[in-house]
């Protein structure tokens, strides 16, 4: 990594001419350890794990030619991650100890280290590199190719891996139109919950009157447990800059934005560097590569508001008012950034640009389903064995998402339901796990794709209280803007506070469905319209467990407090008296080798015997 | 010009104009709670929702401000559009339950009430319509109040719910409240008009000739900065109350045409 910083690229055949450089400069056999510094293994460590390795190249010299960050691998639930070149052997969960033996072993004396590798929990086999792991073999990664392979600090690493070629052949060899068609022809739909078609998009904005045209990347990713946006902001920020940069040469716009939330620092950071670097080598700025498009990008934080992600509401905190949404009669496209044309689209799809140049509109084309094309890239999260990021082709289903990456339900439970397209989105029950994801299947379902959130829930999951979490969520994150949303919402939650109160009153459900018809109806934006989903979808799939709640005043998953009760099974009471030390209600009778009883009527339902009890004898019922 | 049908009334507006617009000159009445034809339109209550036919498929629209661009087909009186307006009304309705006018209203829609209890706290029935922010906004360019938290939480607030130093204590917040949650004070100890519940307040400014009170200072002042130097005559006429205005035109036995009326 010798190459003086800030050259610069004066033509678009500098830059094969610069990957060649770059390349010629490590030998194929070079050693390397990447360590991942995405925010999942941040937090456990993983940057200390990268002084350690640093430190510990220092010493040894010349032997290793690199310890470099990269980003996020996507199997969070195994993090740090740290791979190490030649045979890319894939270490999980190591930590500041692990550091020397790997070193030892495997950097300098080319040895594995079994113990810290990826073991199959059902076949114990250990699996020495990524691709022998089941998380990542059933995997496609287009857009998060070069996650955890690159430093994405490094506009070298992004050029020596290939990066900008893309962006060398639209300007050398493509007109704006032909750009344009190519994208159009890949079938790419927008990737932030719509599914509008990209290549559409891109041409209203185009064709639209008004000059400037601005186009923006939407990188406000407010739903809970996902993170699909934040590693590709993080892990690969030239991806999505480039992506931009094409985009705006295809519909012929010289400023971007890049609206990310602020509680993205690492996101920020490297999209700043990315940046700083790309005007540096004359990426972006005045006349790219020497050609006479010129295009530059700038980056504003958002302050944390759910809302900010739909795209007007960006629009709107970009120009420096309260992030509300308006009215899309007249689409942005048209109207949008300071009433210009204006083109916005999700990391996600910037980032899917790059590829879809690169490989040409029929490769990415022939991936996914007829009207869902390429792949996407979800988080899993939730009660799965395998948490993390995956990129999947279009129509996989969900049952080998959840079960043969996720590694199936956690614990050994039972699968319940599975929550697509974060808070707004729907809960899908088992019997449709067969159905392919994509756009539309899902939205048929009563779900939707959404941005790709992914929270799987076992059987002791109460739908009742889960679809209350999310709308609590909603309701705390809509603007308060329009009556149905801001009213409504609150009406549901009231509703749903209630019945998982055991409150519930016969006609709750109805009412609960009439609201969500309105509110699809008559809500001002897209956060509103689908913000009942969650409701819907588990009166549709679970009316049941609405049922019981309210009819019976029992929580079937036994959740809800107040509608189940403990009890000591007297089989297995050992008579201990843990649980009656420990019962703040004095609530449980026995004495010694005396069987312990609950007397429900003092019970306050805290549950500390449960947790407390050393032999399972305590029951909810 | 582009044709409207609207509940099989056929009218033709002109390009750009709403389906409100259209209804008004087709007859039809549709409620409306946010909309005022001096503001631009926020589409906040969802009261003026109508059903619009996209020939294969049928999407629900808030008349205020959904601009006629070619030849459409509306319902005002379809189900669905009808369910809605009311579904919204109630909802209104808990939020406000105490509020005359827009009891009335419902009245009119035919809503009797609500089926949904009251969960969010209000102020004195505020609606939050935010007719009064944006005629401060866009009429008065002041922006002294505006809305501040979010969700349930929302209000019509000054700044850090202070009394505003932009508000000139003019009144048109009060006067276009649709519900009546803003009102005029008058403090007759203090000679003061409050505008409640924003707590400003602004001093009166008295008639120069008999001592009559009459609008808040700010307000003389903002239209005296608006009025050139040199135009003396109307300069002194702003400072009299309406009566002793009229006097003094009178007595002059001209009416001041060659000078402008105040602006706006």
């Amino acid at each position: 990594m010798t190459a003086p910083r800030g050259r610069r690229l004066l033509a678009p055949a500098d830059v094969a001419r610069c990957r060649e450089e770059l390349n010629s400069r490590h030998s194929p056999s070079g050693r390397r350890v990447r360590v991942c510094i995405g925010t999942g293994c941040a937090a456990k460590g993983s940057r200390r794990v990268y002084e350690l390795f640093a430190e510990a190249a220092k010493e040894t010299g010349a032997e290793v030619s690199a310890v470099t960050c990269v980003g996020c691998h996507g199997f969070c639930e195994r993090g740090p991650i740290v791979v190490v070149q030649p045979g890319d052997i894939f270490y999980q969960r190591v930590e500041e100890p692990d550091v020397a033996e790997i070193f030892r072993e495997t950097v300098l004396g080319g040895r594995v280290v079994e113990r810290l590798l990826y073991e199959d929990p059902v076949t114990a086999a250990k699996a020495r590199t990524a691709g022998e792991i089941p998380f990542y073999r059933v995997q496609q990664r287009v857009v998060l190719a070069q996650n955890g392979v690159i430093d994405p600090r490094s506009i070298e690493e992004y050029i020596a891996a290939g990066g900008y070629s893309a962006l060398v052949k639209v300007l050398t060899g493509m007109t704006p139109e032909e750009t344009l068609r190519e994208v159009e022809r890949s079938g790419l739909r927008g990737r932030g919950g719509g599914g509008f078609p990209t290549g559409r998009k891109w041409r209203s904005c185009r064709d639209a009157h008004g000059e400037p045209k601005y186009v923006i990347c939407n990188g406000d990713e407010g739903d809970p447990g996902a993170f699909m946006d934040r590693s590709i902001m993080e892990g690969n920020p030239h991806a999505v800059l480039e992506g931009m940069i094409i985009g705006a040469y295809a519909i012929g716009s010289s400023q971007g934005y890049i609206y990310v939330r602020n509680e993205y620092p690492l996101a920020v950071e490297h999209l700043k560097e990315a940046i700083r670097q790309g005007r540096e080598w004359e990426l972006l700025g005045e006349s790219i590569l020497g050609t006479e498009f010129s295009f530059d990008v700038r980056i504003n934080r958002g302050g944390g508001a759910f809302v900010c992600g739909e795209s007007t509401a960006l629009m709107a905190s970009l120009e420096g008012r309260p992030g509300e949404p308006r009215a899309k009669y007249v689409h942005t496209v048209e109207c949008g950034l300071w009433d210009r044309p204006t083109n916005l689209n999700n990391v996600e799809t910037w980032a899917n640009v790059p590829a879809i140049i690169n490989r040409g509109s029929e490769w990415f084309a022939s991936t996914g389903t007829e009207r869902s094309k390429g792949t996407k890239v979800f988080s899993l999260v939730g009660q799965v064995v395998n948490t993390g990021l995956v990129e999947v082709p279009m129509g996989i289903t969900l049952r080998r998402i959840i079960e043969e990456i996720g590694g199936g339900v956690k614990g050994g439970k039972a699968f319940k339901a599975v929550q697509t397209g974060g808070p707004s989105g729907g809960c899908i029950p088992a019997q449709y796990l067969d159905t392919p994801v994509d756009f539309d299947e899902l939205t048929k379902l009563g779900s939707m794709m959404g941005s790709g959130g992914m929270i799987v829930m076992d059987e002791d999951t109460c739908m009742v209280g889960m679809a209350r979490y999310f709308l609590n969520f909603l309701r705390d994150e809509s603007c308060g803007k329009c009556t149905p949303c801001r009213e409504g919402l609150a009406q549901m939650v009231f509703i749903l506070d209630r019945i998982t109160h055991g409150e519930g009153q016969p006609g709750d459900v109805e009412r609960l469905a009439d609201l969500g018809v309105l509110l699809e109806g008559a809500a001002l934006c897209a956060l509103g319209k689908s913000a009942a989903n969650p409701v819907m979808s588990t009166v549709r799939y679970f009316r049941d467990e609405y049922d019981a709640h309210i009819l019976e005043r029992r929580c079937p998953a036994k959740k809800c407090r107040g509608l189940f009760r403990y009890r000591i099974v007297a089989e297995a009471c050992k008579a201990c008296g843990i649980c009656l030390k420990n019962c703040p209600a004095e609530a449980i009778t026995g004495q010694k080798k005396v069987v312990h009883v609950i007397d429900q009527g003092k019970c306050t339902l805290c549950g500390a015997c449960l947790d407390k009890c050393p032999f399972d004898a305590v029951v909810k019922v | 010009m582009p044709m409207v049908t609207i509940d099989d009334v056929r009218v033709e507006v002109d390009e750009g104009a709403t389906i409100l617009d259209a209804a008004g000159k087709a007859g039809i009445w549709i409620p409306t709670l946010c909309h005022h034809p001096c503001l631009p339109s926020a589409a906040t209550c969802r009261l003026c929702m109508v059903e619009l036919d996209r020939g294969n498929w049928k999407q629900l629209v808030t008349a205020c401000n959904y601009p006629v661009r070619r030849d459409i087909v509306v319902s005002v009186s379809s189900d669905k559009a009808v369910r809605t307006r009311r579904g919204v009304m109630e909802l209104l309705l808990a939020r406000a339950p105490e509020s005359r006018p827009l009891r009335d209203l419902a009245r009119r829609m035919g809503v009797e009430g609500t089926p949904y209890p009251t969960v969010s706290q209000t102020l004195r029935d505020c609606i939050l319509c935010g007719l009064c922010t944006r005629v401060c906004e866009w009429v008065l360019r002041r922006a002294a109040i505006g809305f501040a938290g979010r969700g349930p939480s929302r209000a019509v607030s000054a700044p850090f719910r202070q009394p505003a130093e932009a508000c000139i204590a003019c009144g048109a917040c009060a006067a276009i409240c649709p519900v009546g949650t803003i009102q005029v004070r008058v403090h007759q100890d203090t000679g003061e008009v409050e505008i409640s519940p924003f707590k400003a307040r602004a001093k009166f400014q008295t008639c120069s000739e008999c001592g009559a009170r009459m609008v808040s200072v700010p307000v003389t002042q903002e239209v005296m900065r608006k009025v050139k130097n040199e135009w003396e005559k109307l300069r002194r006429l702003v400072g009299l109350c309406p009566r002793c205005r009229r006097k003094e035109t009178a007595a002059r036995g001209r009416t001041p045409a060659e000078q402008p009326q105040q602006t706006r």
